[in-house]
């Protein structure tokens, strides 16, 4: 399975130049915006909003992982935005996010490939190491390489 | 230990995959061997047979929703966690679990 199904460079911004988490979310969705793969900004990001409202999407160690499930979403896929400012977020450590991974699901997919690496992608963030790693790398493709875990 | 376990969030898209990982790492941490389950929107992968589940000691269910067929772990010692706990802290988590046999 191909990792570059659901993310490639244009969906990675290492210098966001946020301060808020609505802002973080607003800038991700641009990017999947300009990408095709969300048709429609604004109902995605109500839809996130939606899932926010469940629960909390920080993971701890600094890192927000977002989601909607949306109409709005054309493509199954992921923003990853890195900001080194201190972003607000709901988070199991209480800790300050600077790394967001924004993940934009279609309400019907007609296979289960994407979400599979979806899934992969969530294993990827198991792994403490990993985390460190996606925080401090400049190398995009080196981003995508830490989320490409493989099942074992 | 011989753990079996399901891990489940509400909206089956992230947060069950990092649970599961999680535990698997915390149990292994532990020194048990554990199988899990995941049920998210893609329906349910690495499925337990009835072996597995027959030969455990544990059912641990990491779950934020009701999971399907649940009537499998009937009779067996059931442990029941948010994902949150263990993708917070999965080894002291395993601990914990660990513990709370100890003083049956």
């Amino acid at each position: 399975m191909q990792m570059e199904q659901i993310i490639n460079e244009s969906l990675i911004d290492l210098n966001l130049e946020v301060t808020t988490k609505d802002e973080a979310i607003r800038a991700l969705t641009a990017l999947l915006y300009q990408e095709g793969n969300v048709s429609d900004p604004d109902l995605f990001i109500r839809d996130v909003y939606r899932r926010e409202a469940e629960g909390q999407t920080g993971l701890g160690n600094h890192i927000a992982i977002p989601h909607g499930k949306s109409d709005a979403v054309k493509i199954t896929s992921i923003a990853v935005g890195r900001t080194k400012h201190d972003l607000a977020w709901e988070s199991l450590d209480e800790k300050p996010v600077h790394f967001v991974i924004l993940f934009a699901v279609r309400n019907v997919d007609k296979t289960t490939v994407h979400l599979k690496l979806l899934s992969q992608v969530a294993t990827a963030l198991a792994d403490d190491e990993t985390l460190e790693n996606l925080l401090f790398t400049n190398n995009k493709k080196e981003i995508i390489q830490l989320l490409s875990h493989q099942m074992k | 230990m011989k753990i079996v376990g399901v891990a489940a969030c509400t909206a089956g898209i992230a947060h069950t995959y990092i649970a599961a990982e999680k535990l698997r790492k915390g149990a292994e941490a532990r020194g048990h061997e554990i199988h899990i389950e995941t049920q998210g929107t893609i329906g349910s992968e690495n499925e337990l047979t009835s072996e597995q589940i027959a030969e455990a000691d544990l059912v641990i269910l990491a779950t934020d929703i009701k999971i399907n067929g649940e009537e499998r772990f009937k009779g067996k010692k059931i442990v029941r966690v948010k994902t949150a706990t263990v993708i917070k802290s999965p080894v002291q988590f395993m601990e914990k679990v660990e513990k709370s046999l100890a003083n049956v």
